[in-house]
């Protein structure tokens, strides 16, 4: 694609993609230091899985959002990386999304415990997912280019 | 030898008596090896949830058992919405001055919705207490000493970055945890099962 020629553009990719990658690190870390039955309850407090899944996820998902940020930020296997980033991030926003509009005051368990669902936790995982779209896109379109 | 000793035991009395807390607010062996702070609001409806549901639970399994000393702190939060809380959190603080704490807060947490919309907090208060409890209880929920006491335990949580109402901070082998997430009471159990392991 012509437009990855551009090098202003390639290097806005990659930043988007380190500083996006670093986020996912970060939030694998501060869930990690956190004891997993209190992420665990936190995810319990969607309603949408049973406890047993909710187990499950609280201690994989952090170990995976920091495997899957590093490889965003070393750049390796840009196509599976973005793919699974941003289904991940369409699950997040949308569980998010619904909490929200159920008016459930509840914790969106992001970066830690104590971060209740707002217009403001919104606004930042839907950002974070329109950027993700955007490097899967750029991944997908640059066959060559480590984006 | 003899300076390490007197050192000891000059610091004992401080060891043993832990936090500064009125005896009427707390509950179980204050050498329990956890320690329990529950930091609420009367007028936060998790709390009411947290209050009926799953603390008797927790009581039940820890702090009967001698596994922990539970400390009940007052947290209004300071937001339009909740003009009433310091003012039950001073209601139930003053009844503990007379023994009437878990009364007067169990009573304020059953009748929250209705007190919570007139503001009428003595109308839920004053039928757990006796006539002389009532005249005690009204003259102290003015006293300053009851709104400083209020105003410590606000203070211990914001130093403890309690952020939200229910907040439980566990403390286990000088090692703090606070616990906000009530979904599910496995997941708290298994954590403290967990810890009281260690």
């Amino acid at each position: 694609m012509d437009f990855l020629r551009n090098n202003s553009l390639k290097i806005a990719v990659v930043l988007l993609r380190v500083v996006l990658g670093a986020i996912f690190i970060y939030a694998g870390y501060v869930k990690l230091e956190q004891p997993w039955q209190l992420f665990a309850a936190g995810i319990a407090e969607y309603e949408i899985v049973p406890l047993w899944a909710a187990t499950f996820l609280a201690r994989t998902l952090p170990a995976f959002e920091m495997l899957l940020g590093l490889m965003l930020v070393i750049g390796r296997w840009s196509r599976t990386s973005t793919v699974i980033m941003s289904g991940l991030l369409v699950v997040f926003f949308s569980l998010m999304v619904r909490a929200f509009a159920q008016g459930k005051d509840i914790s969106c368990g992001c970066f830690g415990p104590n971060e209740t669902i707002s217009w403001k936790t919104l606004l930042r995982d839907g950002s974070m997912l329109a950027g993700s779209i955007v490097l899967t896109v750029m991944a997908f379109c640059n066959r060559r280019t480590t984006v | 030898m003899k300076i390490l000793a007197l050192a000891l035991a000059l610091l004992l009395p401080c060891v043993a008596a832990g936090p500064e807390v009125d005896k009427n607010r707390t509950m179980g062996n204050p050498s329990a090896p956890l320690m329990f702070e529950l930091y609420s609001d009367f007028m936060c409806p998790h709390c009411k949830l947290l209050h009926e549901n799953i603390l008797p639970s927790i009581i039940l399994d820890y702090v009967k058992t001698g596994k922990a000393y539970l400390i009940f702190r007052e947290y209004p939060l300071q937001i339009p919405q909740h003009v009433y809380s310091r003012p039950a959190a001073a209601l139930a603080v003053a009844a503990g001055r007379v023994g009437k704490y878990q009364a007067a807060s169990d009573a304020l947490f059953k009748q929250q919705n209705s007190w919570g919309m007139t503001g009428k907090l003595w109308d839920a208060v004053a039928p757990v207490l006796t006539p002389d409890e009532q005249t005690k209880v009204k003259a102290l929920s003015q006293d300053p000493t009851i709104l400083a006491e209020v105003q410590k335990d606000v203070d211990r949580g914001m130093a403890a970055m309690v952020n939200e109402t229910p907040t439980l901070m566990i403390t286990y082998k000088l090692k703090q945890q606070p616990w906000s997430k009530w979904a599910d009471y496995s997941f708290f159990r298994s954590y403290v099962d967990g810890l009281l392991k260690k």
